[in-house]
């Protein structure tokens, strides 16, 4: 079992959920986070006040599948989440040692 | 050891077989009240057997013993899987030791016999003190009910021992009733509004009945509270009757004490009519309107007895009647009402019968945010549906509602209009969203209650209560025409009840009737159209677009096309949003939110010159105007219009720009031509002539001549050099308000000192020195940015700084004697701050970098 963390453009979500509902995968938790990485925010001035945006607004998706599946997961927000440009984001991958289902305790791949 | 005589042999099979007749017939449609007094009289007769058995087992008397019922079994509502609460009252200390062995076999066989018992033991004495620490015992001693012993007992507690210090402990019992109710709204979010609700412990559930109850009993109302007063209403009868049948339901269907109305029961109570006697079929939503409806009649109820104020000696149907007889109304400073306590209360319930009465009030909650009382609200509402005084002026006029939306508080009056069913009454078609569920895990509220839920989560921004509200609380401050954004907010999701496929679809049709009946202008009605259509776009463009690319920007701000729109459209997506759920706005989509105003903003002030009107392409607007303007021809139309500003199109009605094209018309006899309006508290001075030197400073010189304080402006040029520029002003001295004749000698002042036959700087001196010795109230502190990359043609120049009355003069004068021409102006103050854009050509061209830095000297040493 694999984790598989993805941080991408918030315009691209919508996107990246339809692929991934494509492949047959609807489970996956959903976070609004902030970061850069070379993409560097930039200074806005509103009536006199400066707003820096140096932490830009991501969406971080989570989702934890059988070893069958990740490669096609990774193509689908690849595809579905480039731009080309600066700040389309990263994708992590993890081992998960185990998975259980709280209600009915189900262990495993049976537990995804 | 056995005991020869067992209840359970008897009493068992015969408890099993009448909980089971009761259920049939609450299944068969049995009333609840029925069948909690019968699940009540099993109980009593069961216990009276049980214990009567148990003495005589024991060879005991009661005397100096007798059991009583408190809380919800002392009232007599006693739901199919509740507990019995019981209390054991001993005469003395040796009472106690002698009956309570009996007690814990007692508890032992109701407990087998299928009773859920919870139990106190108090002697008689121990009865005298008030816990000060258990409230909760007290308060069920107010429902106390004698079951079975010694009676005399009973009454000896009731009459003598109780009395005293029930009495002296009322104000300590009022207060930890108030403390535990306010913690238990607050444990639900003080909100009737869950998806899933508890109906016992829930805001609007049978604990705000019971709460309602104990409070009147502590206030001193009738000792007994079952027996209502002459006026409990038939609303609260039956909103009892609904959830009580719902909590029995919840009971059987659940087989224990579960209050909670999951998803799943909802559609079984409506599948089956629950608590409802019509023959019509309803889905869940529409069951859980019905729901709502009781719920909110409950709370309601609870909320006005929370405010604590003592009962009316007399009636309010007798003082009505006293009145109508022709006694003396009060009032206090010749209004009908005083705020008193923090709470505004009627002074003469009778002027209510003109409804004039009721929304001058709502109209002070509207401007001061002090609340209605309840008291008041109940006043109001009896008088509106009772026939002693014939109701007068039903109508309410646009101008005394656009009053109320306007002003700073406008949920204060809302909330009481909703209650009173005051804003259906304005506006119908609020009706189709009346408690309108809407099923799913993402909208928390029912549609109306979100509607009211925006309007006050806008007037909260004045302090706001989290970071959230924080940069959108100037928005608030400065937006023009609140009025119309929440008109808006409470036309936007009508559309949500109404039979059609698109719920905007559905709100833009009854914004047509609204319109009509109300009597709105033209540009109010467009306005409030153009919300209303677009009120998801802002949301849209945050979630799916990238905001912080400039294309996004373009084809938004395209969409907005005014800054003012743009503020109010901001306004209502935060609302909106955040109106969804409590966590629905998150600080994330807040900051985006801002973010994307930042930027459609700054778009706007700086890309004022780039989209020029071609006339020849507006041919809807040329016609238009051409309808207005008698006789004038679409060539001199069109190149009046060409080369200004799109900004101009947005900011000014056809029937305006056609009073404009008729200034124009008249330049060739006089070479400046001006007009003056007043609007909402201010003026509007338009100017048309010919451009030349120094004149947007000149025209603010003279402003400040006469005292006027310029709050927006905008100076806009056409192809041609036909100047048109627009100065908001307010009259800071009443000169105009009050001496409608110096208007025409105004505007000919300005005429003469353009045209240069009359010096301005006389009729400045002294006024500006004057205006510069009185000290500001907030320091700002003074900025200046020049920006050479947003305009292909101009060097734009924005400054903030301090307002201050001649600022506009002091700049222009600065700029023109630089030699700078100002080829568009975007005026505006917020507050203290002054912030203007001014688009800058020196000989048709941008500023060079020497000219900027000796402008940025000069106008620093004129703004310090």
């Amino acid at each position: 079992m694999m984790k598989i963390e993805a941080i991408i453009q918030p315009s691209r979500f919508d996107s990246v959920k339809e692929a991934l509902l494509e492949i047959g995968i609807e489970g996956m938790t959903v976070t609004e986070v902030r970061g850069h990485g070379r993409q560097k925010g930039h200074t806005e001035v509103y009536r006199g006040r400066e707003y820096t945006v140096d932490l830009l607004p991501k969406i971080k998706l989570e989702m934890v599948l059988a070893d069958a599946l990740v490669n096609r997961a990774v193509e689908a927000i690849l595809k579905s989440a480039k731009t080309g440009k600066i700040g389309d984001g990263k994708i992590f991958l993890s081992r998960i040692e185990e998975a259980i289902r709280i209600r009915n305790e189900e262990r495993g791949e049976g537990a995804l | 050891m056995d005991d020869p005589v067992s209840p359970l042999t008897v009493l068992g099979p015969q408890c099993d077989a009448q909980r089971e007749r009761i259920r049939k017939l609450f299944d068969n449609g049995a009333s609840a009240q029925d069948t909690l007094r019968q699940l009540c009289e099993l109980a009593d007769s069961t216990i009276q057997q049980v214990f009567a058995e148990l003495l005589r087992v024991r060879q005991l008397m009661s005397q100096g013993f007798c059991l009583l019922a408190l809380g919800g079994y002392g009232r007599e509502m006693l739901f199919p899987y509740s507990d019995l609460d019981l209390l054991f009252l001993f005469g003395n200390e040796k009472a106690e030791e002698e009956f309570r062995p009996l007690i814990a076999e007692f508890s032992r066989t109701l407990w087998d016999l299928g009773f859920r018992v919870s139990s106190a033991g108090r002697t008689l004495d121990e009865c005298r003190r008030i816990e000060e620490d258990n409230a909760e015992f007290h308060l069920a001693m107010l429902d106390r009910r004698f079951l079975d012993g010694d009676a005399s007992l009973f009454e000896k507690l009731d009459a003598k021992v109780l009395s005293g210090p029930e009495r002296q402990a009322r104000p300590f019992l009022l207060n930890e009733l108030q403390r535990l109710t306010r913690d238990r709204l607050n444990r639900y979010g003080n909100t009737i509004f869950h998806l899933e609700p508890n109906v016992k412990e829930a805001p609007g559930g049978l604990r705000d009945y019971h709460s309602t109850l104990w409070m009147r009993q502590l206030a001193g109302d009738r000792r007994d509270p079952r027996i209502s007063p002459v006026n409990e209403d038939e609303l609260t009868r039956n909103a009892v009757e609904f959830l009580s049948a719902i909590r029995c339901f919840l009971h059987y269907g659940n087989a224990r004490n579960d209050n909670t109305l999951t998803y799943e029961l909802q559609a079984g109570a409506a599948e089956r009519s629950l608590g409802i006697d019509d023959n019509l079929r309803r889905n869940a939503a529409e069951w859980m309107r019905l729901y709502f409806r009781h719920a909110r009649t409950l709370n309601r109820q609870l909320l006005r007895y929370m405010e604590q104020r003592p009962p009316a000696t007399i009636s309010l149907r007798q003082r009505l009647m006293n009145a109508t007889l022709g006694g003396k109304p009060e009032t206090s400073n010749g209004k009908p009402f005083m705020v008193r306590d923090g709470l505004l209360e009627l002074t003469n319930e009778q002027a209510y019968a003109d409804r004039n009465a009721t929304y001058a009030l709502l109209s002070e909650a509207s401007r001061t945010g002090v609340q209605v009382s309840r008291e008041a609200e109940r006043s109001i509402a009896y008088i509106m549906t009772h026939p002693e005084l014939p109701q007068r002026n039903s109508r309410v006029a646009w101008p005394v509602l656009s009053e109320i939306l306007g002003a700073d508080f406008p949920g204060n009056a809302l909330r009481p209009m909703h209650r009173l069913g005051l804003l259906i009454e304005v506006l119908p078609e609020f009706r189709s969203i009346d408690s309108l569920v809407v099923r799913d895990f993402y909208h928390r509220y029912t549609v109306d209650e979100h509607s009211l839920r925006t309007i006050e989560h806008l007037q909260e921004l004045a302090e706001p209560p989290d970071s959230r509200g924080l940069h959108f609380t100037q928005l608030w401050r400065t937006v023009e025409r609140r009025d119309l954004l929440i008109l808006s907010l409470l036309l936007h999701d009508i559309g949500k009840g109404m039979p059609v496929e698109n719920h905007i679809a559905g709100s833009l049709q009854a914004l047509e009737t609204v319109a009509d009946r109300l009597k709105l202008e033209e540009e109010e009605k467009a306005e409030v159209h153009f919300l209303i259509e677009h009120h998801l776009d802002m949301s849209a463009t945050v979630q799916r677009r990238d905001i912080f690319d400039p294309a996004t920007v373009s084809s938004f701000a395209t969409n907005v096309v005014t800054h003012e729109r743009l503020q109010r459209l901001c306004l209502l997506t935060y609302a909106d949003i955040h109106a969804v759920n409590p966590e629905a706005l998150t600080p994330w989509k807040a900051e985006m939110l801002w973010r994307l105003f930042v930027s459609t903003s700054n778009y706007f002030s700086r890309t004022l010159d780039r989209d020029r009107l071609h006339a020849s392409d507006e041919a809807i607007l040329l016609e238009q105007v051409r309808q207005l303007a008698v006789g004038a021809t679409k060539v001199e139309i069109e190149r009046f219009l060409d080369g200004f500003p799109r900004r101009y199109l947005a900011v000014h009605s056809p029937a305006e720009i056609a009073g404009h094209f008729s200034l124009y018309r008249k330049l060739g006899a006089e070479p400046v031509q001006t007009e003056v309006k007043t609007t909402h508290h201010a003026f509007t001075l338009t100017l048309l002539s010919a451009d030349r030197p120094a004149l947007f400073a000149t025209i603010a010189g003279v402003l400040a001549a006469w005292g006027m304080n310029i709050v927006k402006a905008d100076a806009f040029a056409n192809a041609a050099g036909v100047v048109l520029d627009t100065f908001h002003f307010v009259d800071l001295h009443r000169t105009l308000e009050l001496n409608p004749g110096e208007v025409a000698r105004f505007q000919q002042s300005i005429a003469d000192i353009v045209n240069g036959k009359q010096a301005l700087e006389p009729l400045l001196k002294g006024r500006l020195a004057a205006a510069l010795a009185r000290p500001p109230k907030v320091a700002v502190p003074t900025t200046l940015n020049f920006d050479d990359a947003s305009s292909d043609q101009c060097t734009l120049m924005e400054i903030m700084t301090q307002d201050r009355p001649g600022l506009l003069y002091g700049i222009g004068s600065a700029l023109s004697r630089l030699g700078c021409n100002i080829e568009v102006a975007l005026i505006d103050t917020e507050g203290q701050k002054a912030i203007d854009v001014f688009y800058l050509t020196v000989q048709g061209k941008k500023l060079a970098q020497q000219k900027q830095d000796l402008l940025r000297e000069v106008l620093n040493a004129t703004l310090s």
